[in-house]
């Protein structure tokens, strides 16, 4: 008798939310945090092995590892990190607003996010079309669409067949010490094949983390969330300040070396 | 009674706690600011000004990293106002990533690789 009482007392003051499993919303708000850490923990190990090769090869080829990184576009990669800073305030601001019950504020802030997500997105493809364009023989991505200034290009920074790291003489002579280049080479297309493995699984996490925003949103629409229920916002936003934490990492390892 | 009693304890106990204001987000985030300038500003500095031995270059851009995710984690991700158990969590990622990290290379550096030729010829 005891225990229908307690949930008599309790229908009331929470919404049809509840799962019947849970004592409390406080309850269940805490299964759900605690299980979308159990998740970020493997996400954290998933990244974890790309680290690990990374510090592997770093240490064996710190030489190459500086002349690769000096390819790469630093002014877009310092862009986007602020970019992705500020979708997490955006995100953390959107917690809050659904913690306050203010839903205009909340579809603002998502909104935001998604805007944001998408320019993430839009430069880092852009940094790829680049290196995809070169491969090409292109200057440039927009000289790649059309066409023209084909043959411009004598480097070419896709790990593959076709990888070709330019030396300082600007082209390929082989002089100077044959093992050493190739040795040099394997460093240098390691370099990039770490990148684009880094950067391609956090970008995928990106469109996966924008899927997540874009049903929030459509939540927050239908008035799914109230005060006492938040609970898809509050995890969906641990999600996205994860993949932000990620970005906080490749960002010097890769850009600023 | 004794049951509600508790439950009212609990829920008030959670509400003291369970809140970061808008005005610490601003801080923190202004604080990602300032530390995202700092670690580009120090590259910058090596890149073109001192010549720096690159264990300290990468122990500067590291610190840098780990500052700016212990904010992310303790005020974005609310760790500081979660629970015990999250928190556990949260520090286990961390340890766990530390000890693939210190044993593997342990390992490389216990067997003499030389590191110009690379653990791949």
């Amino acid at each position: 008798m005891a225990t229908i009482t307690h949930e008599e007392a309790h229908t009331h003051t929470h919404g049809p939310e509840l799962q019947h499993q849970f004592e409390t919303p406080e309850q269940q708000k805490e299964a759900a945090t605690l299980g979308m850490w159990a998740f970020l923990v493997t996400e954290i190990m998933l990244f974890g092995g790309i680290f690990m090769a990374y510090i592997a090869y770093r240490w064996a080829f710190p030489e190459a590892w500086e002349e690769a990184a000096a390819m790469l576009n630093t002014p877009l990669a310092t862009v986007n990190t602020v970019v992705l800073l500020v979708s997490s305030l955006t995100v953390a601001l959107a917690v809050n607003a659904a913690e306050e019950g203010k839903k205009r504020r909340l579809i603002t802030m998502l909104v935001l996010t998604i805007v944001l997500g998408l320019t993430f997105l839009v430069i880092k493809g852009y940094e790829y079309s680049e290196k995809f364009a070169h491969c090409a023989g292109a200057k440039d991505p927009i000289s790649w669409i059309t066409g023209s200034d084909l043959h411009e290009s004598h480097e070419c920074l896709v790990p593959g067949r076709g990888f070709h790291f330019p030396d300082e003489h600007g082209s390929a002579s082989g002089g100077h010490g044959a093992a050493k280049t190739v040795t040099m080479q394997s460093g240098h297309q390691l370099f990039f094949l770490l990148y684009f493995s880094a950067t391609g699984l956090h970008a995928i996490h990106m469109i996966i983390g924008l899927g997540v925003m874009t049903t929030i949103l459509v939540m927050a629409l239908r008035d799914r969330f109230s005060p006492t229920y938040f609970t898809p916002v509050e995890i969906g936003g641990l999600y996205w300040h994860l993949i932000d934490i990620i970005w906080v990492f490749l960002f010097p390892l890769f850009y600023l070396v | 009674m004794a049951e509600q009693h508790t439950h009212a304890h609990a829920h008030h106990h959670s509400d003291k706690h369970t809140h970061i204001s808008r005005g610490t987000y601003y801080r923190v985030f202004a604080a990602l600011m300032v530390l995202m300038v700092l670690t580009v500003a120090a590259w910058w500095v090596e890149k073109n000004l001192i010549e720096m031995p690159g264990w300290l270059a990468v122990t500067i851009a590291m610190s840098i990293a780990i500052a700016k995710t212990v904010l992310i984690v303790l005020y974005f991700m609310h760790v500081k106002i979660s629970s015990r158990m999250t928190q556990i969590y949260a520090a286990g990622a961390f340890v766990w990533l530390m000890i693939l990290f210190v044993i593997t290379m342990g390992d490389y550096i216990a067997r003499g690789w030389p590191p110009q030729a690379g653990p791949l010829p």
